[in-house]
C-alpha cells in the first residue's frame, strides 16, 4: 500500500522529463513545418465543360490520424473525392465521402486509384497552367493546393 | 574448329532464341487467337471520316478501348500509356492504328469523342457508336458497359471494360492489355505482333 504513491510519484516524474526532454516533437514542428503537407500535385489537361483528374500526395507529420472531407475549387462547377476500381475485368468508379491520412503516413491519389474529380470545367486546362484546389480536414485543416496542369 | 566449341555456340544460341521467344508478353496473349467480332461504327453518316468498320482496317494492327469521355482517371491514362506507346514505336507505328469506342451514347456525340482521342495523339481514332449499334458491340464482343449514377443530371459514370483489345493483320483478336501495362510495354508487345 505504501509503496503505490512512490511508484506514481516515479511514473509522473519519468513522464514529465521524457516530455521536457523532447518537447514534444509535434508540437514544436508545428511551427516549423504542418503536420499536415500536399506534394506531387497536378491536374490532367481537358477541355472547356469536360471532366477531369487532380492527383496528389498527402503527407501527415502529425501523430494523430486526420481525415481529408471536402474538397472546392472554383476552377470547375463539381469537385469530388473518388476512386476508380477494376472488379471482374470491368472498371467502376465510386464517390469518396472521406479520405483517412494515418498519422505519420502518407496517402497517394495516383491514376488509377483515388483522385479528385473536377466534373463540368469552367475553363480549359492547359498544359503548364495552374488549378488551385482547396482541400478541407476533419481536424479543420485546410490546404489551398497549387496543381500544375500536365498533358493528358 | 574443335566439335565441342561448335557445339557450345550452337547451344549458346538455341537457348537464346528460346529465351526470346518465351518472353513473357506484359499483355495477355489469346492462344489460341480468336477471329475478333465484328465491329462497325457508322459515326455521323454524312461524314465518311467519322465511319469505321474494323475489317476494312486490315493492313493494320488495331487496338481498341471502350471508354467515354467523361471518364476522369482510367481513360484517359489508357489513352496516354498509348500515346506513349505510339511514341516509343516510332517509325514502327505505321500500320498501328489506336481506337477509342464510346460506350456513353447519351454524352459522346462523334466530334467530342473523335476531338477527346485527338488530344492524346492526332492519329488516335474516336467513335461514337449509336445505343444500337452498342448494344450490337457490347453482345459481339461479349462486354458490359453501364452507367452509375443518376443519368437523369448527367453527372454518372459508365462502367467499362478494363482491358484494350489488339486485333491483328488478319483480323483475329490477339492480345488484351489490362489497366496498368505502361507504354513502354505496350510497344513491345506491339512490336512483336507486327
Amino acid at each position: 500500500m505504501k509503496s503505490w504513491p512512490k511508484i506514481f510519484v516515479a511514473c509522473v516524474s519519468t513522464l514529465g522529463v521524457a516530455a521536457c526532454d523532447r518537447p514534444a516533437a509535434w508540437l514544436t514542428d508545428a511551427q516549423a513545418t504542418p503536420p499536415l503537407t500536399v506534394t506531387e500535385a497536378w491536374a490532367r489537361a481537358a477541355d472547356s465543360g469536360a471532366t477531369t483528374a487532380v492527383y496528389l500526395t498527402v503527407d501527415n507529420a502529425a501523430m494523430v490520424s486526420d481525415t481529408l472531407s471536402a474538397v472546392t475549387s472554383d476552377v470547375a462547377e463539381d469537385v469530388g473525392l473518388h476512386i476508380s476500381m477494376a472488379q471482374n475485368g470491368t472498371m467502376h468508379m465510386a464517390q469518396l465521402r472521406a479520405l483517412p491520412v494515418p498519422a505519420q503516413d502518407s496517402v497517394p491519389l495516383r491514376p488509377m486509384g483515388a483522385h479528385l474529380m473536377l466534373t463540368r470545367l469552367r475553363r480549359p486546362l492547359v498544359e503548364d497552367d495552374t488549378v488551385v484546389v482547396t482541400l478541407t480536414f476533419v481536424s479543420g485543416t485546410t490546404i489551398e493546393v497549387r496543381a500544375g496542369v500536365r498533358k493528358p | 574448329m574443335d566439335r565441342r566449341h561448335l557445339l557450345r555456340i550452337i547451344t549458346g544460341v538455341a537457348l537464346a532464341l528460346a529465351a526470346c521467344s518465351d518472353r513473357p508478353w506484359h499483355g495477355t496473349r489469346l492462344d489460341p487467337a480468336l477471329a475478333a467480332p465484328p465491329l462497325t461504327v457508322a459515326g455521323a453518316l454524312a461524314d465518311p471520316a467519322t465511319r469505321f468498320v474494323l475489317v476494312e482496317a486490315k493492313e493494320s494492327l488495331v487496338v481498341l478501348y471502350f471508354g467515354y469521355t467523361h471518364c476522369p482517371d482510367v481513360c484517359p491514362t489508357m489513352l496516354s500509356d498509348w500515346a506513349r506507346a505510339k511514341r516509343a514505336l516510332g517509325a514502327d507505328t505505321l500500320g498501328v492504328r489506336f481506337v477509342l469506342v464510346s460506350v456513353d451514347p447519351p454524352r459522346d456525340t462523334p466530334e467530342l469523342v473523335a476531338a477527346y482521342a485527338q488530344q492524346f495523339d492526332p492519329a488516335f481514332v474516336g467513335l461514337a457508336p449509336s445505343e444500337i449499334e452498342l448494344a450490337v458491340l457490347m453482345r459481339d464482343w461479349g462486354i458490359a458497359a453501364y452507367p452509375e449514377g443518376d443519368t437523369r443530371t448527367n453527372d454518372y459514370s459508365v462502367a467499362h471494360p478494363a482491358q484494350s483489345f489488339v486485333v491483328d493483320r488478319q483480323g483475329r483478336l490477339v492480345l488484351m492489355i489490362p489497366s496498368g501495362v505502361r507504354g513502354e510495354e505496350l510497344a513491345e508487345d506491339l512490336r512483336r505482333l507486327r
